[in-house]
């Protein structure tokens, strides 16, 4: 038995856990551990599971953990962020999986948005949509319209302080940035120049400060009104920090990713109508779409069992089975499931065509963390100035 | 009673036992308690020792670390430039991080080239390994948990520098079980600083993976009891070793917290209490099994018990039964010997005022014989009263030897082909002419009969109706009614005539008590010495045997005062023969009309008649018959018989006869059929044209009897049977054989009345010698008794048959014999005698035989 077991290949798989409620059950978990089953089965291997999480934002943040081990080569693949992903993709760290037969079942802007240097280094298993997330209830109990455009966003935050919730949007130190990107990027993503405009922000011709500006001046001035409460939000861990109020029903507006609807973990079973919208933007509600992105160790020693596993795990049996799980919008487009009610507006939109991506690997500065660190700066006190200089020098760079 | 003490019985039985099961669970219970007791704790005892070797294999770890540490450090000291040793190191598996700072310096370098400094460390707690300061641990730069251990380079008894390793906790791996109690069990590293898991199991889900902390620990296995965690803390910070019991996932777990490096690190985990008790559960469950097997054998064995006892108890009571019922059957059979005593007793005193009666009228008319010989007038009276004595006494005898004979089951049937209508006939001859003496009626009818002649006993047969009918007679009164039917039953086989015979009478009838003891022998209705009916008793036993012999049925039914009915049921097989359709179309017949009052009587000359292919009209009155003949002669198609009852309402035969001829002009054969005697009307019915007379019942053989009789009346001008029977022994010379001297007397003078003459033989032997020494032909037949000294008769008759001469072979041998039985006769036959007849000699009998074989 023992010989048996030793003879049955490894596989080492580093990936976040959401330690909050550890003992219930995690949807976005389970489905992943299913098709990581599925793999187990089909090649008699053994998928072997590490985690980090930081207890506080004092600690290495996970992102940093992954950055570490991967430039170390202590696993074999990871769950990655897209930032890491694409730090890692220009190192050369991470394997080039366009070869895998599952990539022809992808669309388009996945591919696109995980693509480094030529090569694609991360296949997610979920496109991650961010979205607001209203309590319904308190907006018709104070007689408010969802809002579309940023001003009347403002106008539904002034009335519920007025009303007086301090707060009333409840922020973390993590996902802030969407509000940034959805002012940001509108315009770029779907205008009928975005090929143009990114091609030219790669090349120095325009400016990131330049569209980043309006999303960070927004932002400053939910700070500035109160609507924000910049000292917790930056200390605060995703969900595990604002979720409670929200929950609560002390916060009537949060910010998070469309798979936090359905699991338990995080909003999936509130006692209020909980409806998922997009960010405030000039061209109405917004989504922004990001993708944590399944990725393989270019130097691991089990590489062919690792991407044999990734074949597995990205086919289009497991994400059907990952989606239907999970209810969320699959990278395959083969993959079709129904989304819950308070997804639904949501939901149109994307199938609409209507999304910012918050992450693009063809874009040669880093979105998704660069601009969550300076969006923490902001956080932090600095101006929208020096913020925006940070970005010029990014790009610089 | 009996049941209740059988209950009772049984629940004693079954106390004993359920005291015995429950001291036995009991026991069992304790020792599986103690087992399971003892098997706990030594569980724990191999989980603590379990805990204890990893603890000990984690701090060897540590110590050879702190070994290879110094010695590392001994080996920078005797070098020039320490710090190109450090940059030469290439990281391993377990060490993974070298820095040096020397003395006085706030930083250093390390093997990663990068430069070092103590302040990113932790050494402020003061927790060492074999006294080397040892750091809080930490994420490294490979983002994996680590520790750093320091240790002073010494040259010449001078600190010079300070050696700083960094290892990784996912070293201690190797040296943690990977099937630590079959995987149930869980382990995790803990630095005790933090609380932080620094060593996860590798797994896959959340609850394997996603601990991070000892609040992660508590909060995913649901420990939130402040007292326990208070009390984990408190042993923690006392570096003591903890384990308790709780609940983890639904399942009884021990939790554990085991001290490594005097308490620096933590191993934490849990493991269900089943798996670690596997093996107490495993001997437990045997415990179980064997008890089980103990019980369910004990439990046979009680039941086998039971079952044996039970059945002891049944076969004991049966044999009770059985021993009551041979008590109650000997007493029966006693009580029976007791009555047949009695019986016989009371049958001899019968029988000797039976025998005595009549022997007693012989010797006195003897007596008065032999005075008044001279008296022609009056001998003649004696005689015929001392004949009629002696044949009663004869009758007497016959059924005694008949009654024994048929119970020692010697009785055998003498089977041969028979006519009904003879039978009947002998039967209306003796029992008629007895009927009338008492002015009683005594009707036949046969009915349903398909076939007149049949194979059976005719002499049994016989014998039954006589019995019965004589019966019948006897004890109904004067001007009584006496029935005889014979009736045809529906045939079960087409081989078998099945017969129903009744005799029925409305005479003085039998007691129920009676009834129940009538085919007893030995029994009679009224003790015959005080009633004028006189017999044996033995008739209805003697009746009652025949016909089960014959494989029929009897039954009775009688009411004192109102009249018996006997019923006889049986089956005579039907004999091969013939239709003889012939002799109807011969003589011209085939149409007749018959007219009978009765229905019964007139269905049952059809059926006999068509069957032999004759056309039966039938009239129901003489009215009826006048019009049948009229139209059918009218028609063309007259009769050529008809069958005419006497008695009738309204019209009688004769006076139908009488029309009847005035009907056609044409005289038809006609014929009265009538059960009473022809004699009173012969005349008047001649003169009405009746051709002769039929008697009821009719039988075809009879009818065909009678027509040939008609037909043939003129040409036919026979000698009487009486004429021709007489003169038949004239001259004849007879060898009578008997050894008795007055039989022979009596027979010789027999033969000298009828003018034939005789020679006496007294034995067998001397008669064959007188016939082998008689010239052929000298003899014109040997009268041969059988019973004799010397040689008897068969063996006579075999003997002459054998001689060598002539007539030796056709010489007729007729036995006489007291040995009247079938198989009497039989053995006659077989022995190459001619034929039998029975003693006392009847002379009729006897010239009737002898003319049949002289002729």
């Amino acid at each position: 038995m023992k010989n048996e077991e030793k003879k049955k290949q490894t596989v080492v798989l580093f990936a976040p856990m959401e330690r909050t409620k550890a003992d219930a059950k995690n949807v976005a978990r389970t489905a992943f551990d299913k098709t990581i089953i599925m793999a187990e089965e089909k090649l008699d291997v053994t998928v072997e599971y590490n985690t980090y999480t930081a207890k506080d934002y004092q600690e290495k943040s996970y992102d940093d953990v992954a950055l570490e081990r991967i430039q170390n080569d202590m696993d074999d693949f990871y769950l990655l962020n897209p930032d890491v992903l694409q730090k890692m993709g220009e190192k050369g760290k991470l394997a080039d999986l366009s070869g895998l037969d599952c990539v022809k079942n992808l669309r388009e802007v996945v591919k696109t948005a995980n693509t480094v240097n030529g090569m694609l280094v991360g296949i997610p298993q979920e496109v991650v949509v961010y979205g607001l997330f209203v309590n319904k209830d308190m907006f018709d109990k104070y007689k408010i319209d969802l809002p579309n455009t940023p001003e009347e966003f403002l106008e539904c935050c002034k009335i519920f302080k007025e009303n007086g919730i301090e707060t009333p949007i409840g922020a973390n130190r993590w996902w802030l940035e969407t509000f940034v990107f959805a002012q940001a990027y509108a315009d770029l993503y779907n205008g009928d120049n975005t090929a143009t405009e990114i091609e030219e922000l790669n090349s120095g011709k325009r400016k990131y400060s330049d569209y980043m500006r309006k999303g960070f001046e927004y932002l400053k001035k939910l700070i500035d009104l109160g609507y924000i409460d910049a000292k917790t939000a930056y200390t605060y861990e995703a969900i595990d920090g604002e979720g409670a109020d929200f929950l609560a029903q002390k916060t009537p507006i949060v910010m998070a990713y469309w798979g936090a609807a359905n699991a338990e973990t995080a909003y999936g079973n509130p006692d209020f109508n909980m409806q998922v919208i997009g960010f405030p933007s000039d061209r109405g509600q917004m989504p922004v779409m990001s993708m944590t992105g399944v990725s393989a160790l270019a130097n691991s020693e089990h590489l062919e069992d690792t991407l044999n596993v990734l074949e597995v795990i990205l086919s289009d049996e497991a994400l059907q089975v990952y989606s239907e799980t999970n209810k969320v919008i699959s990278p395959s487009k083969n993959v079709e499931v129904d989304c819950i009610p308070a997804l639904k507006p949501l939901n149109d939109l994307v199938n609409e065509g209507t999304y910012v991506l918050a992450s693009n690997a063809g874009m040669k500065v880093e979105q998704w963390g660069n601009t969550c660190l300076i969006v923490r700066e902001l956080l932090n006190g600095a101006s929208v100035d020096e913020c925006m200089a940070k970005f010029d020098k990014l790009q610089e760079e | 009673m009996e049941k209740r003490n059988e209950v009772l019985r049984t629940r004693i039985l079954i106390v004993p036992f359920i005291v015995v099961f429950c001291i036995l669970g009991t026991v069992v219970f304790f020792i599986s308690k103690k087992i399971s007791r003892e098997m706990s704790e030594s569980a724990i005892n191999n989980l603590s020792e379990s805990l204890d070797l990893i603890s000990n294999t984690i701090e060897v770890i540590l110590k050879k670390e702190v070994e290879f540490q110094k010695l590392l450090s001994q080996e920078i000291a005797g070098l020039e430039k320490p710090e190109d040793f450090v940059l030469s190191y290439d990281r391993n598996d377990t060490m993974v991080k070298i820095s040096l700072i020397l003395s006085g310096e706030t930083t250093g370098i390390s093997n990663t080239g990068e430069v070092f400094a103590e302040k990113d460390l932790d050494f402020s707690w003061g927790k060492t390994v074999e006294d080397l300061p040892l750091s809080k641990s930490y994420v490294n730069s490979m983002g994996t948990w680590a520790y750093t251990i320091k240790c002073p380079v010494i040259r010449n008894k001078e600190e010079i520098a300070t050696l700083y390793i960094e290892y990784i906790y996912d070293s201690f791996e190797e040296a943690l079980p990977s099937q630590f109690y079959n995987k149930e069990a869980k382990l995790y590293l803990m630095d005790v600083d933090s609380e932080r898991l620094v060593l996860k199991p590798k797994g896959i889900g959340e609850r394997d993976a996603g601990h991070i902390s000892l609040e992660d620990f508590y909060n995913a296995n649901k420990i939130l009891e402040g007292s326990v965690q208070e009390n984990v803390a408190k042993n923690i910070k006392d570096g003591k070793d903890v384990m308790f019991y709780h609940d983890i996932q639904n399942e009884d777990s021990l939790i554990y917290m085991w001290s490594v490096n005097k308490g620096t690190e933590y191993m934490i985990g849990y493991v269900p209490v089943r798996a670690i008790q596997r093996e107490g559960n495993a001997v437990n469950q045997n415990i179980m099994i064997v008890v089980i097997v103990m019980m369910v054998t004990f439990s046979a064995c009680c039941a086998f018990y039971l079952f044996f006892e039970k059945q002891n108890d049944k076969i004991r009571k049966d044999r009770e039964s059985e021993r009551e019922l041979y008590n109650k059957q000997l007493k029966e059979a006693l009580q029976a010997a007791q009555i047949a005593n009695n019986s016989k007793t009371t049958f001899l005193a019968n029988m000797s005022h039976d025998i005595r009666t009549p022997m007693n009228a012989i010797l006195g008319f003897a007596t008065l014989l032999a005075r008044d010989v001279s008296n022609p007038e009056q001998v003649r009276e004696y005689t015929k009263k001392i004949t009629a004595s002696g044949q009663h006494l004869l009758g007497l005898i016959n059924d005694v030897l008949d009654i024994s004979k048929i119970e020692s089951g010697k009785v055998v049937l003498t089977i041969g082909e028979f006519a009904l209508k003879d039978m009947i006939s002998s039967i209306d001859a003796i029992i008629r002419p007895a009927a009338k003496t008492k002015n009683q009626n005594f009707d036949i009818t046969v009915t349903g009969i398909k076939h007149e002649n049949l194979i059976g006993d005719e002499t049994r047969l016989n014998q039954i109706l006589i019995n019965l009918l004589s019966n019948a007679v006897k004890y109904t009164q004067e001007g009584g009614d006496i029935w005889l039917r014979i009736i045809g039953l529906k045939q079960r086989s087409s081989q078998y005539e099945h017969i129903r015979i009744e005799v029925e009478d409305n005479g003085y009838g039998m007691t129920p008590e009676y009834l129940e003891t009538i085919f007893d022998a030995f029994t009679r209705a009224e003790n015959s010495t005080t009633n004028k009916v006189q017999g044996t008793g033995l008739g209805m036993a003697i009746t009652k045997n025949i016909v089960e012999l014959m494989g029929g049925t009897i039954e009775v039914t009688s009411e004192v005062n109102i009249g018996s009915r006997f019923v006889v049921e049986l089956e005579f097989r039907i004999p091969d023969v013939k239709v003889d359709g012939q002799f109807w179309k011969q003589r011209g017949i085939s149409r007749i009309l018959v007219v009978d009052d009765e229905e019964d009587n007139r269905e049952s000359v059809r059926l006999l008649m068509e069957d032999m292919g004759i056309c039966v009209d039938l009239a129901c009155d003489g009215e009826e018959a006048l019009r049948l003949r009229k139209s059918a002669y009218e028609a063309g198609e007259d009769y050529h018989v008809i069958l005419l009852d006497w008695k009738m309402p309204g019209m009688n035969g004769v006076e139908t006869a009488r029309l009847l001829s005035k009907v056609a002009p044409e005289h038809i054969l006609t014929l009265l059929l009538t059960a009473y005697d022809w004699d009173g009307i012969q005349e008047e019915a001649v003169q009405a044209g009746i051709d002769g007379f039929l008697p009821k019942p009719f039988f075809v053989s009879a009818f065909k009897e009678k027509i040939l009789e008609l037909l043939e009346e003129q040409e036919m001008e026979k000698d009487s049977e009486a004429d021709a029977e007489e003169g038949c022994m004239e001259g004849r010379h007879f060898l009578v054989v008997e050894d008795n001297e007055i039989n022979s007397e009596i027979l010789s003078e027999i033969l000298r009345i009828e003018g034939a003459s005789c020679e006496v033989a007294e034995n067998g032997q001397l008669a064959v010698e007188h016939f082998s020494q008689a010239q052929p032909g000298s003899f014109d037949a040997i009268l041969m008794d059988v019973q004799m000294p010397v040689m008897n008769g068969y063996e006579a008759s075999r003997a002459i048959r054998a001689l060598d001469r002539e007539d030796a072979g056709q010489i007729p041998i007729i036995a006489m014999t007291a040995n009247a039985f079938a198989e009497d006769v039989k053995d006659a036959i077989d022995a190459g005698m001619n034929a039998h007849i029975a003693k006392p000699i009847d002379t009729e009998l006897l010239k009737r035989t002898i003319k049949q074989y002289l002729e």
